[in-house]
Parts: structure tokens; C-alpha cells; sequence
């Protein structure tokens, strides 16, 4: 341990691990703070999945709502949500085609949508959000792919 | 049969007719898709030579160069031959599963049937593509795999005479790339042989989540089988052209092992925002990716302190007086050294995708393309040019027809990919999506987004300008180069760590045994999680919305 190079070595190994600690430790701090990605899953088989997922907005009172749309090629169902000063939105998107994205501009809501598996995501918007969220599907779905968008409308 | 020189000049040759058309396609779908801009394309061949921009680039140019670099490698530090019959049968499959895999991309643009391959490049099923597609790979995977077998034989043999040798730090490189391929390639031969190829024939019904799983596990350890090479060009070749030593032999080892244990039990830090893998997966994937890091942490260290000490040597002084003595002027150098620095930025922007809550902001937007152009399109691909550039005169016997253009040419395309990735990354952070052909969205695109995309074509275009003076450097070399001696390759590859005994970075099997491990605890909790709840059975659908087997 004499070599000063094996010395510098030693010092920059430690601080890019505890660099990546720090790093591992925020993760950890948001996810105990119930921060939201999409993971757990239902499989809905895709033979049954009609009248067992119908799109639509179902208001669960005190601010809560749940959000069920169906993507598909090429285009949401409903291509348009309004909420009035929504506190927690329960997501659920369904897709019987292909792969799709789902993406509130602007937001943190970005999550996958795999035919068959039916995608959660809890949004509690900021309270600065307002108005027309362009929101869109972001994975190649085929060639109307740049035509999948809806409205998400937040009233305040 | 062919000899290895042979070898080498088939697959760079072939590399270069990739980058260029390549090169072609990213042009063509830059352009057409930024607002303001000529839509040079329309939707459907769009999509088509967006696929073909991603294989021919992201899988085949970085693997066609790195087949020719490893064999030039091997051969020149271990000076053995390879068995002829195994390199010939490689190139033959790989061309071959190339040849067909280009079809439905090439072939249908050419036809008028643009969306026979437009799936791309990392083909998600249940979009479907050409059977000739997915045959193609399977093809060009079972060559990789008799190239890997070829590089071990000669391998083997130099270790039966060798015993207790350490391993030379190119082929050490080589074989840490060749480890990564055959450790990551398994994922996807299943994905392509067991689902796909039935799917695009038969109809047969998958699960797209499994078939992703399959696809992600072998698409993370694919940016180490292209870094990896990269990284060994820079750890060979940088104290030669400097005239110094690495600073630190073991540390290179010790990075190259990094990446060997931990490239692979990674691949769900692309599927963050899937649904069906447990946030528990996700995290340990988060972790293992924050590992695999350390290796290219040990690189920049190891590269840094090699080039300060080779300025201080030529006389600079002070906290930064080290950097104005180093030979800027060599294409080769400032190549390498300015793909180096792009891993830097790519590196960077890496931990911010291998973060669980972050990747929320980021995931399927443009940031992702201005992030992995750093690496592929720039740490890659800039350090591969400058090994052509030293190459070229070994293979041609000419020196390359145009110094000035060779000296300007990497500092082009540098300019050129940082304003194309500062200005993509900026536009994902606001939410603009990748694999889009027309940023509209009926009037509700935020406004932020045009004069991004805007910079970011200007950006391309430089670095596009810079290849297409490398690829007419190239090509005029043979023509109009004066003729110089062809050198063996070992006095150019780094001569000086071959003494001493083998350490414990140089025991392989032992890596492995543990990358093993590794790979099977990361994904055995991932894949029970999608098989336990019952598999989907998804129908296979064309990029047209035609569902082909009813």
C-alpha cells in the first residue's frame, strides 16, 4: 500500500461506491415515500378481456378517481378525461393488439402497455398542474403510431 | 478458407458498407421527422429505415468491426493461427444471415413494401415482421457463436504453452467482449428461434412480456459487448501512441472483470415502467446496474491518469497544464480520446436511466436516443474510427489518402453529436417521444419541442458530414495513399504487460462460474413472477395493423 498509484486507486474505488450509495439511498427514500412505478400486474387472457375491461372515468369521491382506458391501433378509449381537482388517479390501461406506451406530457406518468397484463399507475398530480395534458403512446406500435394521443383535462 | 488477414479485410469492409448506409438511413429520418423540416420520407418507409438504422448501426456495423479488431488482436498477441475452417464457416453464416436479416428492410423499401421489416430494431412481439427477418439474425447469432469457439481454440492453444502467463490486455479485452456475447446471446437465440421465427410462419401466440424479458436480457450486455472494445482500443492503444505505460494493468483487468460479472443480471433497468415484474426486481437491477458502473468509473480513472502523466512527461505543468501536451493532432489520438470522453457524458446520463424513480421522466423519449448516441454513436463508434485510422495502412499498405480531413474529421463529429445529444436529451426531459415520425399530435406538442428537435438535426448533420469524409477517406486510401510498410500488429498493441505471472483477474472460469450465479439469481424471481401468473397468448399483428393468421 506504499505505491502512491494503488493509494489514488484505493481513494477513487471508495468514493465512486459510496457515490453510488448515495444514489441507491434517494431510490430507496422514494420508494418509501410511495413513490409510483408501474409492477404488479393482472393478467386479463385476451380471449376474455371483452366486457371484463370497459374504458371509463369513475369518480371514488373525496378526489379519487380510476381511469380505465383501452389503448389500441391506433388511439386511447376515452380519447379525452376531465377531473375536477383530482387528489389521487387511479390509472388502468389495457391494450388487446400490440405493445403501447403511456405517457402524460409533462408529468411522471410513463409507463408500458403489454397486451394481455393490465397497467396500473397511482398519479397524485401536483397541485400546479391544470388544464390540457397532451398525453401519448410512447412505443412504436406500427405506422400510426405518431397518431396515438388523448386529452387529459385537470380542472382547478 | 480464409487466413486471418483475409478475415479482417472482409468484416471491416462490411462494416463500412453498414455505416455508411446506416449513416444514410439516420439522415433520411432525422431530417423527416424534425418540425419545419422536408418530410424526405413518407410514414411507412419511415419506420423502415428507422429499423435499418438501428441493425445495421446499434448490431451489425459495432459487430462486423469488432469480428475483424478481435481476430487483429489475437493473432498479433498471441501469434497464433486461427483454424481456417471455423473462421471461414463464421463469416459465411454471419454474411449470409446479414444478407437475408436486410431483406425485408432493404428489399422492401426497394419493392414498395416498406413495412416487410419496420418492427425495429428491437422487434417487440406482437408486431411481426418478415419471416426472413428474424431467420436472418438466428443466422448471423450462430456465427457469432462458431467466431467465439474460433477465438477460444487459438486461446486455448496459447494457454497450454502459457501456463501461468497473465493474459495480453487486448486479447484480455477480446475475450471479456467474446464472455459478455455468449453469456447475453442465449436470451435472444430463445426469444428468435422458440417464439419469433414460429410467430412470423406459423402464427404461433406468445407472451409479450416474456419474449421483452428474453429481448432485454440480451440487449443490456449488447452495450458492453460494444463498450468493451472500446474501452480495451483505449487501454492498448492510447500509451502506445503516448509512448507510456497504462497506469494501471490490474485496474483495466479489474474493469474488463467488472463488466464480465455484472453486464448481464441488468436488462430490467429498460423495463422500469413495464407492468408484471415486481418493483423488488426492478430495485435489484437498479443495484446491479449501479455495480456494472464501476467499471467504466475504474476506466476514466485508469484513462485520466494516463493521459496527465504522459503531459506531465512532455513538460505541462500545473492542475491542467498536462492537457495542452498531448498530440491533438493524431487522428488517432483525438479519436480515441474524444470517445473517451463521450462514455463520460454517456455514463452519466447511464445512472440516470439505471434509477428506478428517474427513469419515470425519461423512459421512450428522446433522451434515451441523445444518451446512447454518446455511447454506440460516440465513445463506439468515434474509437472506432480512430482504430481505422490506424488500421487502414496496416491492411492497405497506403498511408490514408487525407491527413488534414482525418485531423479535423473527429473533432467534427464530436461537435456534432454533443449539440445532437444536448439538445435530445433537453427535449426528453420535457416529455418529447423517440420512434416518432411527426411531432404534431394535432396541435397540442408543446412548443419547447421545435426548436430542440431543430438543433438536434443541425447537430446530426455535422456529425453526419464527419462520416461521410471518414467513409471517402476510406474508400480513396487503396486509390490514392502512398505506399507504406505493412507493420505485424504487436508493436502497436501495449507489449509491456505481458511480463510478470498470471494474477487472479487472469483465472476466467472463475469469472464466470460467478456471472453465472449472478445472472440466475437476478432473473430467476422475474421470470417465476410472469410464468406463475399464466402465460398471454398474444396474436401477431403487422406494422399495419394486419393481423396476418386471422
Amino acid at each position: 500500500m506504499e505505491d502512491p498509484g494503488v493509494r489514488r486507486e484505493i481513494i477513487w474505488i471508495i468514493s465512486v461506491v459510496a457515490l453510488l450509495a448515495v444514489f441507491l439511498g434517494s431510490i430507496a427514500y422514494a420508494l418509501s415515500r410511495g413513490y409510483s412505478v408501474a409492477s404488479e400486474a393482472e393478467v386479463l387472457p385476451l380471449e376474455k378481456a371483452t366486457g371484463l375491461f370497459e374504458p371509463g372515468v369513475k369518480k371514488l369521491g373525496d378526489g379519487r378517481y380510476q381511469v380505465d382506458i383501452v389503448a389500441y391501433i391506433w388511439g386511447f378509449r376515452p380519447s379525452r378525461v376531465e377531473l375536477e381537482n383530482p387528489r389521487e388517479v387511479i390509472i388502468r390501461i389495457y391494450s388487446r393488439d400490440v405493445i403501447h406506451g403511456f405517457q402524460i406530457v409533462g408529468t411522471n406518468v410513463n409507463a408500458m402497455v403489454i397486451p394481455g397484463y393490465i397497467t396500473t399507475i397511482v398519479w397524485r398530480p401536483p397541485y400546479n398542474i391544470n388544464g390540457t395534458l397532451l398525453t401519448i403512446c410512447n412505443e412504436y406500435c406500427g405506422i400510426g403510431h405518431s397518431d396515438m394521443y388523448m386529452e387529459f383535462i385537470i380542472r382547478r | 478458407m480464409i487466413g486471418e488477414r483475409m478475415f479482417i479485410k472482409i468484416t471491416l469492409l462490411i462494416s463500412y458498407i453498414l455505416l455508411a448506409v446506416g449513416g444514410l438511413f439516420g439522415l433520411l429520418q432525422l431530417v423527416s421527422r424534425t418540425p419545419g423540416a422536408p418530410k424526405l420520407v413518407d410514414v411507412s418507409q419511415y419506420y423502415a429505415i428507422l429499423t435499418g438504422h438501428g441493425v445495421f448501426l446499434a448490431i451489425l456495423w459495432t459487430a462486423y468491426f469488432i469480428l475483424g479488431l478481435a481476430v487483429f488482436v489475437v493473432s498479433s498477441e498471441l501469434g497464433k493461427s486461427f483454424r481456417r475452417s471455423l473462421l471461414a464457416s463464421s463469416a459465411v453464416l454471419a454474411i449470409l444471415g446479414t444478407v437475408v436479416a436486410a431483406y425485408p428492410i432493404v428489399g422492401g423499401l426497394l419493392i414498395g413494401e416498406p413495412t416487410m421489416g419496420a418492427v425495429l430494431y428491437t422487434f417487440y412481439p406482437p408486431l411481426v415482421a418478415h419471416p426472413a427477418f428474424y431467420i436472418g439474425l438466428a443466422l448471423v447469432l450462430i456465427g457469432s457463436w462458431v467466431f467465439a469457439a474460433a477465438v477460444f481454440d487459438v486461446f486455448i492453444r496459447w494457454r497450454m504453452e502459457n501456463k501461468g502467463s497473465p493474459i495480453p490486455l487486448g486479447t484480455f479485452g477480446v475475450l471479456a467482449t467474446l464472455i459478455i456475447w455468449l453469456e447475453a446471446t442465449p436470451g435472444l437465440a430463445i426469444e428468435v428461434i422458440h417464439d419469433l421465427i414460429p410467430m412470423s410462419l406459423f402464427g404461433k401466440r406468445v407472451d409479450p412480456l416474456l419474449d421483452r424479458t428474453l429481448f432485454w436480457y440480451f440487449g443490456h450486455p449488447l452495450v458492453y459487448f460494444w463498450l468493451a472494445p472500446a474501452i480495451t482500443a483505449w487501454y492498448a492503444l492510447i500509451p502506445r501512441i503516448l509512448n507510456t505505460e497504462l497506469y494501471s494493468t490490474s485496474a483495466a483487468k479489474l474493469a474488463m472483470v467488472v463488466f464480465i460479472l455484472a453486464s448481464t443480471p441488468v436488462g430490467l433497468h429498460h423495463q422500469f415502467a413495464d407492468p408484471g415484474l415486481s418493483v423488488a426486481s426492478k430495485t435489484l437491477h437498479t443495484a446491479l446496474t449501479y455495480a456494472v458502473a464501476i467499471g467504466s468509473f475504474l476506466t476514466a480513472f485508469n484513462i485520466v491518469m494516463t493521459l496527465a502523466r504522459a503531459g506531465i512527461e512532455r513538460g505541462g505543468y500545473g492542475l491542467l497544464g498536462w492537457i495542452s501536451k498531448l498530440p491533438w493532432r493524431d487522428p488517432v489520438f483525438s479519436s480515441l480520446t474524444l470517445g473517451f470522453l463521450l462514455l463520460g457524458v454517456g455514463g452519466v446520463g447511464g445512472m440516470v436511466n439505471a434509477s428506478l424513480n428517474l427513469n419515470n421522466v425519461v423512459h421512450n423519449t428522446l433522451w434515451i436516443v441523445g444518451h446512447f448516441h454518446t455511447t454506440v454513436g460516440g465513445a463506439v463508434t468515434l474509437t472506432f474510427i480512430g482504430v481505422s485510422y490506424l488500421l487502414a495502412p496496416q491492411l492497405f499498405g497506403r498511408s490514408i489518402a487525407g491527413m488534414v480531413a482525418a485531423r479535423i474529421q473527429p473533432y467534427l463529429w464530436f461537435t456534432g453529436l454533443v449539440i445532437f445529444s444536448v439538445a435530445y436529451h433537453i427535449a426528453g426531459i420535457l416529455g418529447a417521444p423517440r420512434r416518432v415520425y411527426d411531432y404534431t399530435y394535432g396541435g397540442l406538442a408543446p412548443l419547447s419541442w421545435d426548436p430542440l428537435l431543430q438543433a438536434g438535426m443541425i447537430g446530426g448533420l455535422v456529425f453526419w458530414l464527419s462520416g461521410a469524409i471518414f467513409i471517402s477517406n476510406l474508400v480513396l486510401t487503396p486509390l490514392l495513399g502512398k505506399p507504406v510498410a505493412r507493420l505485424d500488429g504487436s508493436p502497436m498493441l501495449g507489449g509491456g504487460n505481458n511480463s510478470g505471472r498470471a494474477s487472479i483477474y487472469d483465472r476466467l472460469s472463475l469469472w464466470i462460474y460467478i456471472a453465472v450465479i449472478l445472472i440466475v439469481l437476478a432473473y430467476t424471481i422475474p421470470v417465476a413472477e410472469i410464468f406463475s401468473r399464466g402465460l398471454v397468448q398474444a396474436v401477431c399483428i403487422t406494422p399495419q395493423g394486419i393481423r396476418p393468421f386471422g
